[in-house]
């Protein structure tokens, strides 16, 4: 409802520049590809092909640390508007969510690129996809709903967060697939929650990767368990969000 | 599903039963002075809470208008915010029956760099109109605002004094049962200010209810039929609104608060810095 207004909002400043949204994880990509393949030689890293391979994680890994990080300082921003809305509050961090959402779905042509320039074809597995992005966003709603309403008693959270995203980038496999993980440490690796939406999102191209079902549903499990945790730590400091306001 | 819950089965518009709430001392150190620029220049936040109001309690019936009476430390802001329901007591409750829209605070969640219309749409939504409805009273909120011509220039493109009057033809437009109203908000020419009085004369008059704080003790008098008193977060009287600036004349006005103790302290540590 409102959301989508707040959402036009966004999307007049942003649709000039809708084509940086395609550049800007292409290049990516492109440069990640280039190391891990050119300058790293042809070592087992991640699957073939590994362009497509990269690309199909890396932009809804974007779409994660941008969703993230921008709730961690999302009642700050919206101070002024949340000192009269009589709104859910749920909905700042609903709202970063959806538009950072929406940009990731835009810049899915960058996956149809990577498989124009790669010729590969997804299997039926595909449909799972869309699956990815409905546990990714649940997943991301339980912990923006934590670390939003968390920053708003401790500052430092925003700036904590993003250090945490980076270090998480390289514990997440999105350069590198679940079997590159050593045997004996991937149950622990399975404890990422994002691991989930990103094994279903590869699943359509190499469906051989479920032999890691098991790690995908302990990842899954985490994803509800944070959800929840999520809800509850919102409802318990709501009235401290507001009174910040 | 909004925020604020109501209690449908209430008797009062809206009831207050020994509500309280503490606020971070922060919230009162909104100087204008230059330590108080620099420190909020260095990002430096009080995380201590005090108490704002305690103990209140009071019931708004249909159609009264009450009057919230004492200085403006005195409790009067977060008892218009407990009201609307955009601040959750600490302590004891606070009901509704009726959505309270908060007419406080409404010129700043205005954003310069959105069109009129589309600010429209942002607070009213705030306000708890839906888009359809919005889209409705657009016309006689632009036209009331003295904004005809203008809604689709940028708010920063238009003068700054239309911002008040926006702000508060937004809140009107959302005929709702009930107002918390801070005076501040009637803002303008002394033309423009007697209809913002008028219109809710009228409003008052067809059974709606408002809180009302005001440092203008006529317009007080002419409006409200009763006044709560506050003094160092207390309800301290609950009578007729000339009893209420009675009293109010009489309290002495140099005891201010508990804030400024810590505002004290907080400032020693500043020279350090300095």
């Amino acid at each position: 409802m409102l959301v989508q207004r707040d959402l036009q909002k966004q999307y007049t400043k942003f649709r000039l520049g809708y084509l940086w949204t395609i550049i800007e994880p292409l290049g990516m990509s492109m440069v990640l590809w280039f190391v891990f393949t050119m300058l790293l030689g042809p070592r087992k890293l991640g699957l073939q092909p590994y362009l497509l391979f990269l690309s199909i994680a890396i932009l809804p890994w974007w779409w994660f640390t941008k969703g993230i990080a921008q709730s961690a300082q999302v009642f700050q921003k919206n101070k002024n508007q949340l000192r009269i809305s009589t709104l859910p509050t749920e909905l700042w961090v609903l709202r970063v969510l959806i538009v950072t959402m929406m940009e990731f779905i835009l810049s899915l042509p960058v996956i149809g690129l990577a498989m124009l320039i790669t010729r590969t074809l997804p299997g039926p597995l595909i449909v799972l996809y869309p699956l990815g992005v409905v546990v990714q966003f649940m997943l991301m709603y339980g912990l923006a709903l934590t670390i939003s309403s968390w920053s708003v008693v401790v500052p430092d959270l925003a700036r904590i967060v993003r250090i945490a995203m980076r270090a998480m980038f390289y514990l997440t496999p999105v350069l590198y697939a679940m079997s590159n993980i050593p045997e004996r440490i991937r149950p622990f690796a399975a404890l990422n929650p994002v691991v989930a939406p990103i094994g279903l999102y590869r699943i359509g191209f190499w469906p051989q990767e479920h032999e890691s079902a098991t790690h995908y549903a302990i990842s899954f499990a985490l994803c509800a368990i944070i959800v929840v945790v999520g809800i509850v730590v919102f409802r318990k400091l709501e009235p401290r969000i507001l009174k910040e306001a | 599903m909004a925020r604020v819950r109501l209690t449908p089965e209430l008797e009062s518009v809206v009831a207050f039963d020994h509500a309280g709430v503490r606020l971070p001392v922060r919230q009162r150190r909104r100087g204008a002075g230059r330590r108080d620029k620099l420190r909020r220049m260095a990002g430096e936040v009080t995380r201590e809470e005090v108490w704002n109001l305690r103990d209140a309690s009071f019931e708004l019936a249909e159609g009264e208008a009450l009057a919230i009476v004492g200085y403006p430390e005195s409790g009067r802001d977060p008892l218009l915010r407990l009201a609307a329901g955009t601040l959750v007591p600490d302590e004891g409750t606070v009901r509704r029956r009726t959505p309270v829209i908060p007419v406080i605070g409404v010129g700043r969640a205005l954003a310069r760099t959105y069109t009129v219309r589309q600010n429209i749409y942002l607070v009213g939504g705030l306000l708890g109109m839906t888009p359809e409805v919005v889209a409705e009273r657009l016309p006689r909120i632009v036209k009331d605002a003295g904004l005809e011509g203008m809604a689709d220039k940028y708010l920063g493109d238009t003068p700054g004094r239309v911002r008040g009057p926006l702000a508060w033809n937004i809140a009107m437009a959302t005929e709702g049962r009930a107002f918390a109203i801070s005076e501040a908000m009637v803002v303008g020419d002394p033309a423009y200010q007697e209809r913002c009085w008028k219109v809710i004369e009228a409003k008052r008059d067809e059974g709606v209810s408002f809180l009302v704080t005001s440092d203008k003790d006529p317009q007080l008098l002419r409006f409200c039929s009763r006044a709560l008193l506050l003094d160092d977060d207390r309800v301290i009287a609950d009578t007729t609104v000339e009893e209420a600036l009675k009293g109010l004349h009489a309290l002495p006005r140099h005891k201010h608060h508990t804030g400024f103790v810590a505002e004290e302290l907080a400032d020693e540590d500043d020279d350090e810095l300095l």
